[in-house]
């Protein structure tokens, strides 16, 4: 087999991180770019384990990915009075 | 010493998968056999499945599969009857009776005399899965759609995450972790934002307010939990089940015939065995901190616009996270799976241990179950400002103290 599966693994992490992290900063709705947040700090951990530091992508999952999308989402909620933004401020389409 | 049924899962599947590669070569072979054009690229296909590379590769699916089946289909559904069963025997009454005597076939409905509703009741949750399953996906019309179909998929993956590396016995694992407690932990802590989400997205107060209580809830609950097993290392020096597992299996003091074994819960560790109780039971949002969904207050809190097998996933999922979570509180302090054999015997040159340490770790499992279950039927709900009271305010403290108490037994030589 002359593939690299590492190579293979880091490009598809790659791509996803950076179109996770694009719709990051283009979302209009807030909670979705904390979702997508949670989504690119997931892939980095994923690349910190194609480096064989196991550790780090433990924590970078249990902090990172589990409780800062978490403490953004809940300001974001904390600090707004609709629940959902209104139909013509949708971003896409 | 305790010894496992399965001594390695890996090793059995790759049996299993080959068994199944075995028959899935002849059945290639039959219809090269029928219509000839098709038996050489047949036969080349049947030569790649048995190839080493890609036997390896689907015993890990196979692997996989056989761990989701366990853990789901006998584990979640037991746990589930169990549930339901004592808390209608603590209300004085029978709870589900549906079982195999209820199916409308001929083996079990012979006698028209005497009632279907007679059997212990295992095929209750099963009967209500299959009618989840026929219900419709509604998706509100004011909600974010994407997001509402997200959460369950999210909440219930991350769910099954744990079990990749949550060990059953020192055999019956997917994965053996050097870190695997942390894993366990880290894929724990990733559902209260599908919980959040799915809150969020069905746009509704109910549901919201759920979302909210239970993020606000499991990040006071989270940073105990994690003390706790601080504490822990400080003794262990492990986070691996397995050594954990080796450590309390070491005797503590013998009184004559019994010996006691070394348990965590035994020890400097005692305090942060009760943070841990407290936190998981919260993790868990078991009844007395089951705020994010309080059906008296809110109607059946952030899961009250999820419809259909959505809603079955996240409910039965709770169980899941029981089982995850008694089994996480029966590594860390209670022994895991150690207990004794007895005897051991033979089928062909295949030891079989007469107790496994497979059936001492459910037995702990179910033990805890009960125990949880008692607890969330016995005592009521509390308010969501004294919940996060316990939490900031009672249970870190405590766990900071559990901290230093095993940082000076381990200045004194406690070790493991």
């Amino acid at each position: 087999m002359g593939l690299d599966w590492e190579a293979i693994a880091f490009v598809v992490l790659s791509v996803l991180e950076v179109t996770f992290s694009i719709l990051l900063v283009t979302s209009k709705r807030l909670v979705r770019a904390a979702f997508w947040l949670a989504a690119t700090l997931i892939t980095v951990g994923g690349i910190y384990l194609l480096f064989r530091a196991e550790f780090v992508f433990l924590i970078q999952i249990l902090v990172y990915a589990g409780a800062v999308p978490l403490l953004f989402a809940f300001g974001i909620m904390l600090t707004r009075r609709k629940i959902m933004e209104e139909p013509g401020m949708e971003g896409e389409k | 010493m305790s010894a496992p049924l399965v001594p390695s899962l890996f090793g059995s599947c790759y049996i299993l998968t080959g068994a199944i590669i075995w028959i899935v070569d002849k059945i290639l072979y039959a219809i090269g056999y029928v219509i000839p054009p098709l038996n050489g690229p047949l036969a080349a296909l049947g030569g790649w499945l048995a190839s080493p590379a890609v036997l390896t590769f689907l015993t890990w699916f196979v692997m996989v599969l056989v761990m989701v089946i366990w853990a789901v289909l006998l584990n979640l559904l037991t746990m589930m009857w169990v549930e339901r069963k004592v808390y209608s025997r603590l209300q004085d009454r029978y709870g589900i009776m549906i079982s195999i005597w209820s199916l409308p076939l001929w083996p079990f409905n012979r006698r028209k005399d005497k009632a279907t509703h007679r059997g212990w009741g295992f095929l209750q949750n099963v009967a209500d899965g299959m009618k989840l399953l026929q219900k419709e996906n509604i998706v509100p019309a004011a909600a974010d759609s994407m997001m509402f179909s997200v959460a369950p998929a999210w909440i219930a993956g991350t769910t099954l995450m744990v079990f990749a590396a949550l060990p059953w016995s020192s055999g019956l694992s997917v994965a053996n972790l050097d870190l695997g407690v942390l894993f366990i932990l880290a894929a724990f802590s990733l559902a209260p934002l599908g919980i959040l989400i799915a809150g969020w997205s069905s746009n509704n107060t109910s549901t919201l307010v759920g979302g909210m209580r239970s993020a606000a809830m499991l990040m006071a609950y989270e940073i105990p939990l994690i003390l706790a097993v601080i504490a822990l290392v400080f003794t262990t020096g492990s986070l691996d089940p397995q050594t954990l597992v080796l450590q309390q299996e070491q005797t503590l003091v013998a009184l004559g015939p019994v010996s006691i074994p070394r348990w965590n819960l035994f020890g400097p560790q005692v305090i942060g065995f009760i943070v841990f109780m407290v936190a998981i039971v919260a993790e868990m949002e078991r009844i007395p901190f089951d705020l994010p969904e309080a059906d008296a207050e809110l109607v059946e809190g952030w899961t009250t616009e999820l419809t259909g097998m959505r809603f079955g996933l996240v409910f039965g999922f709770k169980w899941l996270r029981m089982i995850a979570g008694a089994a996480l509180l029966s590594i860390l302090y209670l022994g895991g799976w150690s207990g004794p054999v007895f005897y051991t015997f033979y089928l062909g040159s295949v030891p079989i241990p007469i107790i496994p340490a497979e059936a001492w770790f459910m037995l702990r499992i179910y033990l805890l179950g009960i125990f949880f279950v008692l607890l969330s039927w016995a005592v009521p709900r509390v308010r969501i400002d004294q919940i996060l009271n316990i939490g900031w305010k009672r249970l870190i403290p405590l766990a900071l103290l559990a901290i230093l108490v095993a940082a000076a037994a381990r200045v004194f030589g406690y070790v493991g």
